[in-house]
């Protein structure tokens, strides 16, 4: 998405707000239901646009609404339109037909999430770039979560009769919420908010606010590094030692830490080759190649059906995580599974490579109880341009959805051996990851 | 060898043939069947033999030149070795007639040599009419007259048997498919596309398709399954292991069944059935008579070493990436038997282990190699 189409859509959403407001009025009740096409109500030029959207509107988003509402008066089923519009969109996804065991699957909300309540405009933001994919890894989402959060900590006034301690929580819920909203948190997300959480409320009473605000800052770097970018570097080197001269190390989809893995290896003069393995619907391998082969790494790609004319020349699979379970199952990019299930059967090695935060407490049995969806159509998918558009389907038909499951879980029966910061262990002793840390650390 | 037997217009049809096979313009296991069904009516119609030798070797000459054109469409093959197996049916049945029906006696031996005789495929109520006058000096057309009329029954048979096939499959698609089942299915296949069609009659069931990549072959299937009134869904090859914990049978088409039980496939079969495998979800492959081939697989490795375009996989709109990234793009996967629950064909349900007994029942051991 462009900076204008983004621009377009913030005021969509502005113009079915100021709508919603004008409307509240007139219908007498504050909920009115703006689909309904409250046309003749809003028609009534006597009602005043005086009620400016709720605190939560910057002054130029109210200047604009005042403007918007006056568009309303004159043309009121534009704006009515407008919004109907921007509700179709999720309408038809959400009227799902189909089989109910889907339903529970997170679906995307990209128009229509408006902020509601005191949210930072930099977690509006960040939300807009989780609904759109522009962020988009477990530890892209944390890193930029946790930095956009020193952002609203340093922003944040106590306010009166209140401490920091106890009313700073409420606040950051408020935050959370709007990116929730925009995207599922991810695991990633929750272990490091929770750990925030915890250290907000064990701040000192008595410390002045601007330092125990820096100090909270200086809390959050300190996570950042210490538990990604400092856990990365350790990952990298023993994983590294996996791979020798020689050697097929094949990886799917993309994964920042085994992309590191790899270049570091290749950089220390290791001579292997890798298999992008690649699928749809984000077709995130593309990005690793491209970096990889920069690098003059020898590469080759293939999309995922063709893993099995492939599988016997492997002698390693990397592959990166998005959260992994106490029973050893790992959460990750969906195909990783099926990567995992065909090296198993060929006896090739599956090594996993992920950070003791992305441990996720709890144990998911398959990928049905937790999962989200890739949005729909083309906009995430590139499909080859040798074949016309007009004979694919990107829509949802009658009798006919389209579902791009985001994630799946590999058991632990297909994966040899997580590599974390603290070594490298065998899946069935994850468990005892969060006991040897101190459990307050996850 | 010896084409000046069949005349130039059938030689020209052959070749015609042989090059739309080697541009894969004529593409798919029925229509590479059809085709070479068809030119083998025009050249055994207008070819001239005085024996069953020469007979043979014509057919065969024909089946040679197509089956090198393109070795990967197997079903040209196959039909090639149905016509001569058919020869020779008739030409038993008519020059020694009797000797043919006292071999119905059953001994062990020759159920093993032979295969059960499940039924004669032919009729046999004209044959013995026929009177063979091989190598006759004074008329050497006779021998040809008098077999081409059969032989002609005997394509045609061939061909109906092609026309009808899908119909054939489907008949026991309700016994296999139950109401609120979830089926998954990977790519485009017309087999398998007609069997579900079928069973929509009678069950209302939910169909998953995976759209098999780089082809998208699956985006039809689902258009069609879902225009025909089934619940569908699309997804792409990646979630094929999350949706199958859900998923009650995986039915699957082939490229060519082989003499061992297992098969060639469109890739993301193999996916597909290791998946139901490890889910203990049964995978049920449908495949028409006529995809039986008897060859054993002997590269493993790269499915049936037949590699497709790769500007599918990486278009050149990566074009910096495209001089230094090998990619590969294989056309079929190679399915093994013991991932394979059943072969569902025009003849009946058939495990992978009987499905050498039915390669000796449609062909003659002497034509595998053509």
């Amino acid at each position: 998405m462009t900076k204008a189409e983004r621009r377009e859509l913030q005021e969509r959403q502005r113009a079915a707000k100021a709508a919603k407001t004008a409307a509240g009025p007139a219908a007498g009740t504050p909920t009115v239901n703006v689909k309904g096409g409250g046309g003749g109500k809003l028609a009534q030029p006597s009602t005043p646009a005086s009620p400016a959207p709720k605190k939560g509107g910057t002054s130029q988003g109210a200047a604009q609404a005042k403007a918007l509402a006056a568009a309303v008066v004159t043309g009121p089923a534009k704006g009515a339109k407008d919004a109907k519009a921007a509700a179709g969109v999720g309408e038809d996804i959400v009227g799902s037909r189909g089989l109910r065991i889907f339903s529970h699957f997170a679906l995307q909300k990209t128009a229509g999430h408006v902020a509601k309540g005191d949210v930072h405009p930099a977690i509006v933001r960040l939300g807009l770039m989780f609904a759109e994919f522009k962020v988009c890894g477990a530890n892209a989402r944390c890193i930029a979560t946790l930095s956009v959060f020193k952002q609203v900590i340093q922003d944040y006034v106590t306010p009166q009769h209140n401490t920091l301690s106890r009313h700073l929580n409420t606040h950051l819920s408020v935050q959370i919420s709007h990116l929730v909203s925009a995207r599922p948190m991810s695991v990633t997300m929750g272990n490091a908010i929770r750990q925030l959480k915890l250290e907000i409320s064990g701040s000192d009473i008595d410390l002045p606010e601007q330092d125990a605000k820096d100090e909270l800052c200086h809390k959050i770097d300190n996570y950042i590094r210490d538990r990604i970018i400092i856990a990365d570097q350790v990952i990298q080197e023993t994983a590294m030692k996996k791979i020798h001269d020689g050697d097929v190390v094949l990886t799917y989809a993309r994964s920042s830490v085994v992309e590191q893995v790899l270049l570091e290896a290749w950089s220390e003069g290791t001579q292997f080759s890798v298999y992008v393995v690649d699928s749809r619907p984000m077709l995130e391998g593309k990005r690793l190649l491209s970096v990889l082969a920069a690098a003059s790494i020898p590469c080759t790609y293939l999309l995922l059906p063709a893993l099995g004319s492939v599988i016997t020349e492997i002698s390693t699979v990397f592959v990166g995580a998005h959260s992994i379970h106490s029973n050893g199952a790992v959460y990750s990019r969906a195909g990783t599974a099926l990567v995992a299930m065909m090296a198993k059967q060929h006896s090739v090695p599956v090594v996993v490579c992920c950070e003791t935060y992305k441990f996720s407490e709890g144990v998911q049995l398959d990928s049905f109880t937790k999962n989200e969806l890739a949005p729909l159509g083309d906009r995430f998918s590139s499909f080859p341009l040798t074949r016309p558009r007009e004979s694919l389907t990107l829509q949802n038909r009658p009798n006919l959805e389209i579902l791009n499951p985001l994630y799946d879980l590999t058991p632990p029966s297909s994966i040899t051996a997580v590599v974390t910061e603290v070594g490298v262990i065998p899946p069935d002793s994850i468990s005892s990851i969060p006991l040897a840390l101190g459990r307050q650390m996850i | 060898m010896a084409p000046e037997l069949y005349n130039p217009a059938s030689q020209r049809l052959v070749e015609a043939l042989a090059a739309k096979l080697r541009r894969r313009q004529v593409l798919g296991s029925r229509e590479t069947a059809l085709e070479t069904a068809l030119v083998l009516r025009q050249v055994v119609s207008k070819a001239r033999f005085t024996n069953i030798h020469q007979l043979v070797e014509i057919i065969r000459d024909v089946g040679r030149k197509l089956v090198e054109a393109q070795p990967k469409e197997h079903t040209v093959g196959n039909t090639v070795r149905k016509l001569l197996h058919h020869v020779r049916e008739e030409y038993n049945n008519a020059s020694k007639g009797t000797v043919a029906s006292s071999s119905n006696v059953f001994s062990i031996s020759k159920f093993v040599l032979q295969g059960q005789p499940r039924k004669q495929v032919t009729t046999q109520k004209t044959e013995s009419a026929l009177v063979l006058r091989e190598d006759d000096p004074d008329d050497p057309d006779s021998f040809a007259r008098t077999l081409k009329p059969v032989l002609m029954e005997a394509i045609q048979v061939i061909l109906d048997e092609l026309e009808t096939v899908y119909e054939n499959i489907a008949r026991s698609a309700k016994d296999h498919i139950h109401s609120d089942e979830i089926i998954l299915t990977v790519g485009k296949s017309h087999t398998v596309e007609t069997y579900l069609i079928s069973a929509a009659h009678y069950h209302n069931f939910t169909v998953i398709v995976a759209e098999s990549g780089p082809t998208y072959g699956g985006h039809d299937m689902a258009r069609s399954l879902s225009a025909a009134g089934i619940s569908t869904f699309l997804v792409p090859d990646s979630s094929i292991y999350a949706l199958m914990s859900r998923v009650n049978k995986v039915i699957l088409g082939a490229h060519a069944v082989l003499a061992n039980g297992g098969m060639y496939a469109i890739t993301g079969s193999l996916l597909a059935a290791t998946a139901g495998r490890a889910h203990s979800t049964p995978v049920v492959v449908c495949a028409g008579q006529f995809k039986l081939t008897p060859l054993w697989n002997l590269y493993h490795e790269y499915g049936a070493l037949d590699f497709a375009d790769p500007s599918s996989v990486l278009g050149f709109e990566d074009g910096d990436l495209v001089d230094t990234v090998d990619v590969v793009n294989p056309y079929y996967d190679y399915v093994r038997p013991d991932l394979v629950d059943v072969y569902v064909t025009n003849d009946g349900d058939h495990p992978p282990p009987s499905i050498y007994r039915l390669i000796k029942e449609s062909y003659d051991d002497e034509d595998n190699e053509l």
